[in-house]
């Protein structure tokens, strides 16, 4: 079961269709767990919000031993900075671990027209579907139209496709069974 | 940009030490102690527990026994073998940085002959260190530019990039997400930014296994021989490669696989005391049988070809190139710094 916890206020209809599309992508049911409040102190002094710290200190869900739970907000996201600079964070998730986290921050403005919406509503299943994918073991995918390319790549497309390629569904689906057994 | 050389060509002479370049194989079991975190190739990071003894087959063998950082496995490593399987220490900050120079720097020359690319990242994997690993990820990436990728290819570039993942994480106390950034932010940096790059490493020189290095004497002309010898040559190593690519995901503790082992001489432990979970040895698809095993029979034949390594190189059979150029990977320096410790809990599930 994946269980979605937002950390500010989510439109319902985006959630629904973040759920619908998970279910399909993944075969894992969907739950929306509700809103619980966001860990200040993963807060830096630039205001921008510590990543690790933030999935770490979010608050926990009731949860069973296969769930997922996956963090949303809308807060700027900060990485560490790596030995070439600091990469975009869109998210963060433990590798293999139950726990993802997606920051809307960086997406194209909601709006409110059908076709905006719409835009955001795909951006927020891929970068949804990428983060979780860390969970299930996947790793980044050259291929511009998987989920699992990242996110900051300059490959991607203003809306990119929000689906996996067959290598990495196919991965995560062995995964996701063996989990279950 | 920094271009870099391509993992298709073998002309690695000249030296480029901006950035240090990998190394850190043991070379021996009493450079081992408990708490060393060590990279056993292709299999990943280990942390070494202990010294352990046993009774195999009437003989009392001592083990190295380590722990597999990712999922608790363990494995016992002869401590005669030690110095053989390739274990090397876990990468230091400086050869990581390395690691991403390398990865930042252009490439444009893909190695378009699957047959000589899988070969030689399967070697690369084995002995090539760290850079070797990150020279396999950066390879298939700049391949998959141009077409998407074989599946066995893909699978490799898969596992390469697990393991480039796992050793940065552990090198620099990062998340493997983090970690797994890192790379390509390096790979595909975002538009607009410039990475600060230095000259990239340059990959160690590989000694390559004996399979390659035996050649015939008679090398004036090379490519013809090679050319002549290509059949033969080849299957051995497609079916190296088939294997490897393989194993590395499904028998992941196998400590029998003897990754740089092929050249080894015989200490006189028993193949079947190598590790307690072991595979059969000697996989089908192996082309050099792993401990005691003479090297095959069509390799009977003359000295190491005395030519250094011939620029020549799609059109040239594979093992002219390589074979021609004498094993003299230099002795790794020693390593400036224990990699960090780090918390051994990473919140993994498994
Ligand atoms: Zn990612
Ligand atoms: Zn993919």
């Amino acid at each position: 079961m994946i269980r979605i916890v937002t950390l500010s206020p989510f439109d319902e209809g985006d959630i629904a269709f973040l759920s619908k599309t998970l279910y399909r992508s993944f075969g894992v049911g969907t739950e929306n767990a509700g809103e619980r409040s966001l860990p200040r102190k993963a807060e830096q002094p630039d205001g921008r919000f510590d990543a690790l710290k933030l999935l770490e200190d979010a608050s926990p869900v009731r949860a069973f031993a296969d769930d997922k739970l996956l963090y949303l907000t809308d807060v700027e996201l900060a990485n560490p900075k790596g030995p070439l600079g600091e990469p975009p964070a869109w998210g963060h998730a433990v590798q293999g671990g139950d726990r993802a986290l997606v920051s809307t921050f960086r997406f194209k403005p909601r709006g409110v027209t059908e076709a905006s919406i719409e835009i955001y509503r795909r951006r927020l299943t891929r970068e949804s579907i990428h983060f979780l994918g860390h969970l299930w073991d996947l790793h980044h995918c050259y291929d511009a139209r998987c989920a699992m390319h990242p996110s900051w790549s300059p490959a991607l497309p203003d809306d990119p496709e929000f689906e996996l390629d067959a290598f990495c569904r196919d991965k995560s689906e062995r995964r996701i069974r063996l989990a279950k057994t | 940009m920094i271009a870099v050389r391509t993992p298709g060509r073998r002309e690695r002479t000249e030296k480029q030490e901006e950035v240090p370049s990998a190394g850190g194989t043991i070379a021996s079991s009493s450079d081992l102690k408990a708490g060393d975190r060590v990279v056993y190739p292709k299999q990943g990071v280990y942390r070494v527990t202990g010294l352990e003894q046993k009774d195999i087959a009437g003989q009392r063998l001592e083990f190295v026994k380590m722990t597999r950082e990712e999922n608790g496995a363990s494995v016992l490593v002869p401590l005669g073998k030690v110095a053989t399987i390739g274990l090397r220490r876990v990468a230091s900050a400086d050869d990581i940085e390395g690691v991403f120079h390398y990865l930042g720097a252009t490439y444009d020359d893909p190695e378009l002959d699957w047959k000589v690319r899988h070969r030689d990242n399967v070697e690369r994997l084995i002995a090539g260190g760290v850079l070797g690993v990150a020279e396999v990820v950066k390879g298939l990436h700049s391949l998959s530019r141009l077409r998407p990728l074989p599946a066995k290819e893909r699978e490799l570039y898969d596992s390469s990039r697990h393991l480039l993942v796992n050793e940065i994480s552990v090198s620099l106390d990062v998340p493997d997400v983090i970690a797994e950034d890192y790379i390509d932010y390096a790979l595909m940096p975002p538009a607009g930014v410039k990475l600060p790059l230095k000259p990239p490493p340059t990959p160690v020189e590989l000694k390559g296994p004996p399979w390659k290095r035996k050649k015939p004497a008679a090398s004036e002309d090379d490519d013809d021989l090679g050319l002549a010898e290509l059949g033969i040559d080849l299957r051995a190593i497609e079916g190296a490669g088939a294997g490897e690519a393989e194993e590395s995901e499904e028998s992941e503790e196998g400590e029998e696989k003897k990754p740089a082992g092929e050249d080894e001489e015989d200490e006189g432990v028993p193949v079947k005391a190598a590790a307690v979970k072991a595979p059969p040895p000697a996989k089908p698809a192996k082309p050099a049988p792993p401990v005691k095993a003479p090297p095959p029979a069509k390799k009977a034949a003359p000295p190491p070809a005395k030519k250094p390594a011939a620029p020549a190189k799609k059109a040239a059979p594979p093992p002219a190139k390589k074979t021609a150029a004498p094993a003299k990977k230099p002795a790794p320096p020693p390593k400036k710094k224990a990699p960090p410790a780090k918390k051994p809990a990473k919140g993994k599930k498994k």
